[in-house]
């Protein structure tokens, strides 16, 4: 008896201590997601009804960014040219490796692991911007992996500068769940800044790479086997295919890095200051106490109503109820796909299964609170005017000129504040200016 | 040393590829068909601005799926399909004019007029707005994104810089209606349909070369049937060769209607 239960606590040690000293300190290692949503929408676009590419295709896609990349506790970056690399002025590894990986002190006696501290619950390991928090948040948080940006100081499709990221770290964004992380110090800001520009790098590349499945004609992106001494029969290959070989290998290579990455990706991201648009400078009218402060709202109120069209969007009343049925780019990537419509979800269940945020409608700002997301100075509000807000309906206005869109600004600064103190119900609905 | 390839590949890529065309030119034409019963085409949903943009008049028909009475398909685009490691191709002088000639995009009665377009990179596109209430003409394609604001009568000119595979979407954000295709690439070989189904590209440098057929309503047609050409089950391409002075006449182009997606 004594030998049988001997014998059973060997065996439950046996099985119990690997168990419990695995959960004791080694949970599995986080991996990223694999943008499923974007392979959904490429399968649907390029195949038939119900068909799917390959799973290997997944897979190598996965091999691909794993040997760039790295994995969230390893990062990697892919500095082709070595030290004269220009990826070097996009960001630092240092500062990659200073942000990634679980929460703990650097020998350096810093905190390391930021982004999975501070970030990851809302944006997601991925920054697909599916963390934990992220169903129930409204906005729902950035996916970083569109490479769209709505609050920066350069236009659309120019990517934002590391002050214009800075100042979303630090300030967070009034209005929603983006909080401000003030309290960090400036390189750890800073290491946030590479590491959000590295996790949009790296989704870019992800759907660059998805976007191609259809011209791979079965092929692998890097067919490694081109490289082997010998062919899949053992045979030595002689050195004319082997120069052959590598040259095509080189080829596959110089599309999956020199053109998708390179090209395609990273050469808009190299000295985005470049593209800051410029603020010109405001009317003498804009201070407050200036004599005519008061007509240039009225300007302002008249270009709202009538050039500007903020109307159609902002609403009569300014209360942000003009047009409620739009989506933003986000959503639009994979809801705008042929077959799927939003008023029939079991058209779009499958894209929720792979991942997808459910489908909400994008609401224009409500101008009578005032609350300002990309900013509350004079020359934010300026800049969302005349360069528009990337990845929303909000459009640039080319047409007007400076001093209209500082009218313009300026009335909308004021809008929280007329008529303020009556009743909800006795706001008057503005009257159409008529021109 | 994968990085010492990447130098020499990266070096590689720099090297320029000839632009001239020794061999002269020719020409590529066809006319594309449905053949079968048609989804039911949907009307416009006119919800806003009414007074500016019906006025009195019936609310219209989806212009995403134009057929004209023997099945002839509007707004298709024949595109010459390149690798990105495929050399450029020659670029008839005559283009170089045309590069010039803005292409213009009108906004009018609530519509995009026309509703699909196609241009170089560089060439201007004038965005126009012919009515009386403010429109915005928003642009998305994978690599360009542009998003102009259109008071009425208004008229904007802008450029892309970057090309696209495949062509993206215009949509005017006030009115939910109101969208148009749009083509952008670094090369002039690219037609669109007219009503009557037709299409023909011009001064292409004579050789071969692989083009693709592509609709809103269907993506790449890759159930289109081309006589005597087979076409790629995945990107809807064919492979031609054109010979100098000659226009390759690739017929009557049939696409079986049920390879339109209803929504």
């Amino acid at each position: 008896m004594r030998h049988v239960l001997l014998q059973t606590s060997r065996l439950l040690a046996v099985i119990l201590i690997p168990a419990i000293l695995a959960g004791c300190h080694s949970s599995p290692e986080p991996q990223f997601r694999f943008n499923r949503v974007a392979l959904l929408k490429q399968e649907k676009t390029d195949l038939s009804e119900g068909e799917t590419y390959p799973a290997d295709y997944q897979q190598e896609i996965g091999n691909v960014l794993t040997a760039l990349y790295g994995t969230p506790d390893q990062p990697r970056f892919p500095f082709p040219l070595g030290a004269e690399d220009p990826g070097h002025e996009v960001l630092s590894l240092e500062n990659l490796e200073r942000a990634a990986g679980p929460v703990r002190t650097d020998k350096l006696g810093r905190t390391a692991g930021l982004y999975r501290e501070l970030c990851s619950h809302c944006h997601g390991i991925t920054g697909d911007g599916f963390g934990g928090t992220a169903p129930s948040l409204s906005p729902y948080p950035r996916d970083f992996r569109l490479g769209k940006f709505k609050f920066k100081s350069t236009p659309l499709r120019r990517m934002p500068t590391d002050e214009d990221l800075d100042r979303i770290i630090r300030n967070g964004i009034p209005g929603t769940a983006m909080p401000s992380f003030r309290t960090l110090t400036d390189e750890e800001v800073d290491a946030l800044v590479d590491y959000v520009k590295y996790l949009t790098i790296r989704g870019q590349h992800e759907r660059r790479l998805i976007a191609e499945l259809g011209n791979l004609d079965g092929e692998p992106f890097m067919n490694f086997d081109l490289l082997q001494e010998n062919d899949p029969q053992g045979q030595q290959v002689d050195e004319e295919t082997q120069a052959e070989n590598l040259e095509e290998f080189q080829a596959q290579m110089y599309m999956v890095v020199g053109e998708y990455l390179g090209e395609d990706i990273l050469s808009r991201w190299v000295e985005p200051e470049d593209e800051i648009s410029s603020v010109e400078m405001a009317p003498a009218a804009f201070r407050l106490d200036h004599p005519a402060h008061s007509n240039l709202i009225l300007q302002g109120k008249s270009l709202f109503y009538g050039k500007a069209n903020c109307v159609q969007c902002h609403g009569e009343t300014g209360l942000g109820d003009g047009q409620t049925t739009n989506f933003d780019d986000w959503t639009n990537d994979w809801l705008k796909t042929a077959g799927v419509s939003y008023d029939d979800p079991a058209s779009y269940n499958d894209f929720l299964q792979a991942g997808a945020l459910y489908p909400r409608p994008i609401i224009p700002r409500n101008l009578r609170i005032p609350v300002f997301r990309g900013g509350n100075l004079p020359s934010d509000v300026y800049r969302r005017i005349a360069n528009g807000i990337e990845g929303t309906p909000m459009p640039s206005s080319p047409t007007l000129s400076n001093e209209e869109i500082w009218a313009l600004v300026c009335y909308v600064k004021s809008l929280p504040y007329e008529n303020e103190g009556l009743p909800r119900d006795e706001l008057p609905v503005n009257e159409r200016v008529v021109d | 040393m994968q990085k010492s390839f990447l130098f020499a590949v990266i070096i590689l890529g720099f090297i320029s590829m000839p632009l001239v065309s020794d061999d002269g030119w020719g020409s590529l034409k066809g006319k594309i068909v449905v053949d079968g019963t048609l989804p039911e085409i949907s009307k416009e949903k006119i919800d806003k601005d009414q007074a500016s943009c019906l006025s009195d008049k019936p609310a219209p028909d989806d212009d995403n799926l134009l057929v004209g009475p023997g099945g002839e398909l509007k707004d298709a685009f024949i595109m010459m399909y390149r690798k990105s490691s495929d050399p450029e191709p020659a670029v008839h002088p005559s283009y170089e004019e045309a590069k010039k000639t803005p292409v213009v995009l009108d906004n009018k009665d609530c519509r995009f007029v026309p509703h699909a377009i196609f241009l170089q990179t560089g060439q201007p596109l004038e965005l126009r707005n012919s009515d009386d209430v403010g429109h915005n003409c928003h642009i998305i394609t994978f690599n360009n994104e542009e998003n102009v604001n259109l008071a009425k009568q208004d008229t904007v000119k802008i450029t892309f810089s970057d090309a696209d595979k495949t062509p993206g979407n215009v949509v005017c954000d006030i009115h939910s209606w109101m969208d148009a295709v749009i083509l952008v690439r670094d090369e002039p070989y690219a037609a669109i349909t007219g009503s009557d189904g037709t299409f023909e590209i011009k001064n292409i440098p004579a050789g071969t070369w692989k083009f693709q057929f592509w609709h809103k309503k269907t993506g790449f047609m890759k159930k289109l049937d081309v006589p005597d050409y087979k076409v790629g089950k995945i990107k809807a391409d064919i492979e031609v060769t054109i010979k100098d002075g000659e226009t390759l006449d690739l017929g009557k182009l049939t696409l079986p209607a049920s390879s339109i997606k209803k929504k």
